[in-house]
């Protein structure tokens, strides 16, 4: 039985006039037991890049990776493999059979595997078409709920518009979640991005091909893992307030804030798609009416909400006072996440500028990024950051760009940015 | 422009203008319209708003009635707050009032800008006596308002049951039996919550009990809750002297207000609780010459009316508005605190005394028997001069 637990973490005290609540939010979840105990059941879908650019080592190396995933996709999974170019086909079940998706069992994890093992690479690259035929063949099976998809590419989505990938992206989101995964260094991070992130999955650099296949195995076993297939987190405000922003914050920053749909006038719901036993931070700021001061009310009731139930619920609180050493503080959880949604994003900022050629703003952006993992102790971060600047003074963000960074190490970076350090309690 | 004049609308909650077409109390908060108005209702613009915006309101007083927030008439939900506009709803022992007999009464309130009441009160009348106890739970100490609860009931009970063996004229008698009961409190602040002792900052209170009848007064405390008599004919009197700092800056020569202005004007000497060092009480014994009032309060009360004289023109005032039922004037006293700005819990309670009996021997005025029948316990003071003391008055 899943149990879902919500903890506040806030200074509520405001400041005579003061409007704005924020709060940091960590959901638990407990007890979920694992993909198999989903009712509906769990649909994986693996799709390969098979543009011509992906010809070598690098498609032997994908090839064998689905073979590895079809391997540890266990018996009564529903699964499909989808090969991708500026079209996409489905590889398995073959394109000739009537239906677009089956469950796993011996002998269609050998027929899968043969049908990969045959797979060649030619043609342009247009994911927009691979991630609408996956949406058609979940759509075959709506019993299986629980949706995931792995999507591998080693280049720019280079045979359509970026807005038909875009509006592609906004078509299907909300219908599964997927996993996008780059290998090499010919690939965008900003695509990949934008699809993970609006289909709640990660995105990943994967430099060496062989590392493919241990990747898959972990992706599945992540989504196996999960036994809620999907989970609101819903936030009300009091009438007459406002939500400022919505952001997971941990494991990953993911800003929610467009992502609201309206329960009521006064509840929102954000999509935070499947849970496992594990945990995630979420930022959650609110403006109200300022009040006198000794006034004290609720500025948001945030909530996890799993098939319109309510499971989970925390109060975020707003009580006004005249007493400084009361409102001047910061919570230590706001502050830390306000520091690490920033270094998410000035180290994109930075990658960017250096992309477009402004030196100037990168090595300002990229030494601010500096200072903030070591404030907020992302060693992560530190590490990536010092493959791609020199530092001079970490305490104060003085940087120099490293002459001959590899874009490897970039990507490495800019894939990266968005992983937070948890605040340490 | 349309050159239309309407009737300025008020807040339906504490009754202040409202700008025109504002949503919400300009100064307390009350969403102005009703809560099932939509947005874009409210957003048809001022002078369309007027006619049934701000008037169609909820009435706060109708639906607090059926168990509706209070500030805007929505649905409290289980956690204790609107659903509509996110008000707390009253915790029960925010406001209590309690009414034994009807010569006495007390009303214990949250007032304005604290966020719980950590003052209790107990109350007991026997026969011709009246037991009055309050409590005021040190805010800075978490779990307080439960040691003030039980203090105060436990000091009640022993002065309740005492007077079925104690003679009401004995102030030797009461006084010791005072002297018991802050033990008692003492015992129940000590132990209302499991890890008291482990605490480093334990919940603890102070402490007054006033025992009435209509030959004697006897008060017994710890801390700065008093006690007044505020005779209807007569001087009144504080016949309580606080155990704090600023006591200590008043006995030293300083004057009533700027002792009452300094920083350290609340820093109690004495009270009960796990960390407490001493907790005998004194006490204080007085006979009254005539009808009046015995009234015991929280620094609630007194931060905004402290002497004597204040307290009992306060009173006076209070009687001509509300009558001589205990309840309503002790409500009055309470609601005046809160209007003056409400920063502290407050607690009044009062006894009225009919006067000693027609037929005994006329006493002296004003017979103080300071400590009569107990040691008198002796204040905690520094050597040396209180910082920022100023020079004692030449005598």
């Amino acid at each position: 039985m899943a149990t879902f637990r919500a903890e506040v973490f806030q200074n509520e005290f405001l400041p005579d006039g003061g409007t704005d609540v924020h709060a940091i939010v960590t959901v638990s979840a407990e007890g979920v037991g694992g993909a198999a105990t989903t009712g509906g059941g769990v649909a994986e879908i693996i799709m390969i890049d098979t543009s011509g650019s992906m010809t070598g080592p690098m498609l032997a190396a994908a090839k064998h990776a689905a073979q590895v995933a079809v391997d540890h996709i266990p018996d009564g999974t529903w699964f499909a493999i989808v090969s991708g170019s500026h079209v996409a086909q489905r590889v398995f079940p073959y394109p000739n059979a009537p239906v677009a998706i089956v469950q796993m069992e011996p002998a269609a994890r050998e027929e899968a595997k043969r049908a990969v093992s045959r797979l060649g690479a030619q043609g342009g690259t247009a994911m927009s078409t691979w991630l609408r035929l996956a949406d058609q063949i979940f759509a075959t099976q709506p019993a299986a709920t629980q949706r995931h998809a792995i999507l591998l590419t080693d280049g720019k989505n280079e045979s359509e518009p970026r807005a038909q990938l875009t509006s592609t992206i906004q078509a299907v989101t909300g219908r599964f979640q997927c996993d996008a995964r780059g290998v090499g260094e010919r690939w965008q991070v900003d695509e990949l991005r934008e699809i993970a992130t609006a289909l709640l999955g990660t995105v990943e650099l994967i430099a060496d091909p062989a590392d493919i296949a241990r990747d898959f195995q972990s992706l599945l076993r992540t989504s196996l893992s999960r036994g809620v297939a999907d989970a609101q987190l819903r936030v009300w405000t009091p009438q007459g307030g406002q939500v400022l922003f919505v952001r997971q914050v941990a494991p990953t920053v993911e800003d929610l804030t467009s992502r609201r749909t309206a329960v009521t006038p006064l509840i929102g719901a954000y999509p935070t798609g499947a849970w496992a036993d594990e945990s995630r931070d979420y930022h959650v700021a609110v403006r109200v009416p300022s009040k006198n001061v000794g006034a004290e009310q609720l500025a948001a009731r945030v909530q996890v909400a799993v098939a319109d139930e309510v499971v989970a619920s925390g109060l975020v609180k707003a009580a006004w006072s005249d007493d400084a050493s009361l409102t001047a503080r910061i919570s230590p959880e706001v502050a830390h996440y306000t520091g690490q949604a920033e270094l998410a994003s000035v180290i994109q900022e930075g990658l960017a500028a250096k992309a477009a050629g402004d030196e100037a703003t990168a090595t300002v952006k990229l030494g601010r990024a500096v200072q903030l993992a070591a404030e907020t102790g992302n060693d992560e971060a530190t590490s990536k950051l010092r493959r791609v600047v020199e530092i001079d003074d970490e305490e104060h963000g003085t940087v120099r760009l490293k002459r001959g960074a590899s874009r490897l190490d970039e990507m490495a970076l800019d894939t990266a940015s968005t992983k937070t350090s948890r605040v340490r309690r | 422009m349309v050159g239309v004049v309407t009737a300025a609308p008020v807040c339906p909650a504490c009754g202040e203008p409202a700008a025109d077409g504002a949503r919400f109390c300009e100064s307390c908060g009350t969403p102005l319209t009703s809560p099932g108005a939509t947005p874009t209702d409210e957003g048809a613009g001022a002078g369309s708003a007027a006619p049934d915006g701000p008037a169609a309101a909820t009435s706060p007083a109708a639906t607090a009635a059926a168990g509706g927030c209070r500030a805007c008439g929505g649905v409290v939900a289980a956690d204790g707050y609107c659903e509509q506009c996110g008000a707390r709803a009253p915790a029960p022992h925010d406001h209590e009032e309690e009414q034994p007999a009807p010569h006495v009464a007390g009303v214990t309130d949250v007032g304005v800008r604290r966020r719980r009441n950590e003052d209790s009160m107990a109350l007991g009348v026997v026969g011709d006596v009246s037991v009055l106890v309050v409590c005021d739970g040190v805010a800075s100490a978490p779990d307080s308002d439960i040691a003030s609860q039980a203090a105060a009931t436990a000091a009640r009970d022993v002065l309740v049951a005492g007077a079925a063996t104690v003679a009401p004229g004995d102030a030797a008698a009461w006084s010791r039996l005072l002297v018991e009961s802050g033990h008692r409190a003492d015992d129940a602040a000590r132990t209302a919550v499991d890890d008291a002792v482990a605490r480093t900052d334990p919940p603890s209170c102070t402490f007054v009990a006033a025992v009435v009848s209509p030959q004697l007064l006897v008060a017994g405390w710890l801390g700065d809750s008093r006690v007044y008599w505020l005779p209807d004919a007569g001087t009144p009197e504080q016949l309580t002297e606080d155990d704090s700092v600023a006591a200590e800056l008043m006995a030293g020569g300083m004057s009533r207000a700027a002792a009452e202005r300094s920083p350290e004007a609340h820093a109690i000497t004495r009270w009960l609780g796990a960390d407490a060092e001493e907790t005998t009480a004194r006490t204080v014994a007085a006979r009254p010459d005539g009808p009046g009032w015995v009234l015991a309060c929280s620094d609630g009360l007194w931060n905004y009316a402290s002497a004597p004289e204040v307290v009992a023109d306060l009173l006076r005032d209070a009687e001509g508005r509300v009558g001589a039922d205990p309840v309503a004037l002790a409500r009055d006293l309470v609601a005046w605190s809160n209007a003056s700005g409400g920063h502290d819990n407050v607690t009044v309670a009062l006894a009225r005394v009919a006067g000693p009996p027609a037929a005994g021997p006329a006493p002296a005025p004003d017979t103080h028997v300071a400590d009569a029948g107990t040691t008198p316990t002796t204040r905690r003071r520094p050597a040396g001069s209180l910082p920022g003391e100023p020079d004692a008055p030449a005598p």
